[in-house]
């Protein structure tokens, strides 16, 4: 029942923000310093996710191949699981973890300061100040990072492959090419996109509807990136069947 | 700036390192709060259950999905419950489960001892002669040692019944030969290994929570930042220590 409940607030907020946000103009210059900041915090640590998603996937890979005699397909492996799955839902996880957990402690303090009730006392809409600037910039933010995350972690899969597990370089590396298309990194770059709009939804709802005190704002920081995590994955599976099914 | 960073992160190190090492201490020396560490257990374990079996479970559906997509290609779909298996047991459960471990039992202990740590609950602990680290923490450490392996075996069961439910019921790959297959390149030993893995993340959840929780400032908006931190950086420690326990554990090497 408490579930239902939530569902129902959840897409009666998602309504409201999206109408506050078609009713007012864009927040240009906010999404952008939002954009900035959300994709510079998280960067390094994605870059240290993606390099070590890039060794593990290649580990991974040549155990279960090797007994088949098919270790030199790893390359494809990597290529197939890191571009369409790996990236989207690690780069995801991360960002939910870090951006999307402090726009949820961010607003609950706002929330349990009064101070989104101090901005509709001055008649600005907190939907669209607050919620519609982070969403723009981390659905800008996100499908780059993507990118960037396919990148490292091919870059670290070759190194392992071919260092540690002795594989040819040159054969892994054409494997991949041949495995993936330019749309693959597209429908990661989609699959990216819904994350994005999933982890700042729910990020700021549980932001948004904090109980008081400090053990309401950590109830709510912990509440959003269970919830967003989680609805990635399930979500990563619906977009794999449409895209790659 | 970047001297003063990292000296004031060399510091942090530093001061977790103290922190670490008293919380073994006094793990390892009596007394226990056993009843204490027990609900701390059961309630971490109830909690995280169902995130851990919502999260495993479609990550099977999608390594089956994909992992068609490729043995189509050759003809060996009958080997896809083994790259299932040996995927799942060794790597994603024991890493998405702690993940949903940090996120959710670690980052509420975060908050807890951030709570406490702000009304003072802490300082009144001392006052009252009590040692705040074996009362709060202790307890909180052990309890994700424990459920940490415990979620995990959950996980790894319902990640090959993710995998069953994409290659048996959705594609109608017949069922017999996915359960045949699914111990063809694992042994109950990767199970092991995924269990050691999955004890070695719980106590870095237990201790980077804890610390995290034990020195929060800055009233209602500290305690967030804790929570942050916590998930932030125990979910990263275990993304880079797997690749090091995957390799020690497991022997891949060329």
């Amino acid at each position: 029942m408490t579930a239902l409940r939530t569902l129902g607030r959840f897409g009666f907020f998602v309504a409201t923000f999206a109408s506050a946000s078609l009713r007012h103009p864009l927040p240009v210059r906010a999404s952008i310093i939002e954009a900035y900041r959300i994709g510079v915090r998280s960067l390094p640590i994605l870059l240290v996710i993606s390099i070590f998603v890039g060794t593990n996937l290649t580990l991974q890979g040549f155990a279960a191949f090797k007994p088949l005699g098919g270790q030199h397909l790893v390359g494809m492996f990597v290529a197939l699981a890191g571009v369409r799955e790996m990236a989207p839902i690690m780069v995801s996880a991360m960002v939910a973890a870090k951006a999307g957990t402090e726009m949820a402690s961010q607003i609950a303090v706002m929330r349990i300061r009064e101070q989104i009730d101090a901005l509709e006392v001055m008649s600005i809409d907190p939907h669209w100040f607050l919620i519609t600037p982070r969403f723009l910039g981390i659905f800008l933010v996100l499908p780059a990072l993507t990118v960037l995350s396919i990148f490292t972690l091919m870059v670290s899969a070759w190194t392992v492959a071919t260092l540690q597990l002795g594989l040819n370089g040159d054969e892994f590396l054409a494997l991949a090419r041949a495995t993936t298309h330019p749309a693959d990194f597209g429908y990661g770059m989609i699959k990216a996109a819904c994350f994005a709009a999933i982890i700042c939804l729910v990020s700021c709802f549980y932001g948004f509807y904090s109980e008081a005190g400090p053990d309401g704002v950590g109830r709510a920081t912990n509440s959003a990136v269970v919830v967003s995590a989680v609805s990635c994955a399930v979500l990563n599976y619906l977009l794999s069947e449409v895209l790659f099914g | 700036m970047g001297y003063v960073a990292s000296m004031t992160s060399l510091a942090g190190l530093g001061r977790f390192g103290l922190f670490s090492a008293s919380v073994l201490w006094r793990v390892l020396t009596p007394p226990w709060e056993v009843h204490e560490t027990a609900r701390h257990t059961l309630n971490v374990a109830v909690r995280c259950f169902l995130p851990v079996m919502a999260i495993v479970f479609p990550l099977g559906m999608v390594m089956a999905l994909q992992g068609l997509a490729i043995f189509d290609t050759f003809g060996a779909q009958r080997m896809l419950s083994s790259l299932v298996s040996v995927a799942v047991f060794r790597e994603l459960s024991p890493v998405l489960a702690s993940t949903l471990v940090a996120a959710q039992g670690g980052s509420s202990f975060a908050a807890e001892l951030g709570a406490m740590r702000i009304r003072e609950e802490l300082d009144a602990t001392e006052v009252m002669g009590l040692d705040p680290l074996r009362v709060h923490v202790v307890p909180r450490v052990l309890a994700c040692v424990v459920a940490t392996p415990m979620l995990n075996i959950a996980g790894s069961l319902s990640g090959i019944a993710g995998g069953m439910f994409t290659a048996v019921v959705l594609k109608g790959e017949p069922a017999g030969i996915y359960w045949a297959n699914v111990w063809a390149l694992t042994q109950p030993a990767d199970l092991l290994g995924g269990v050691l893995k999955t004890l070695i993340f719980g106590a870095v959840i237990g201790v980077v929570a804890s610390y995290h929780g034990y020195n929060a400032s800055g009233g209602a908006a500290g305690v967030g930042q804790a929570v942050n931190d916590t998930v932030v950086i125990a979910a990263t420690s275990f993304i880079v220590a797997n690749y090091f326990l995957t390799t020690a554990l497991f022997g891949v090497m060329g």
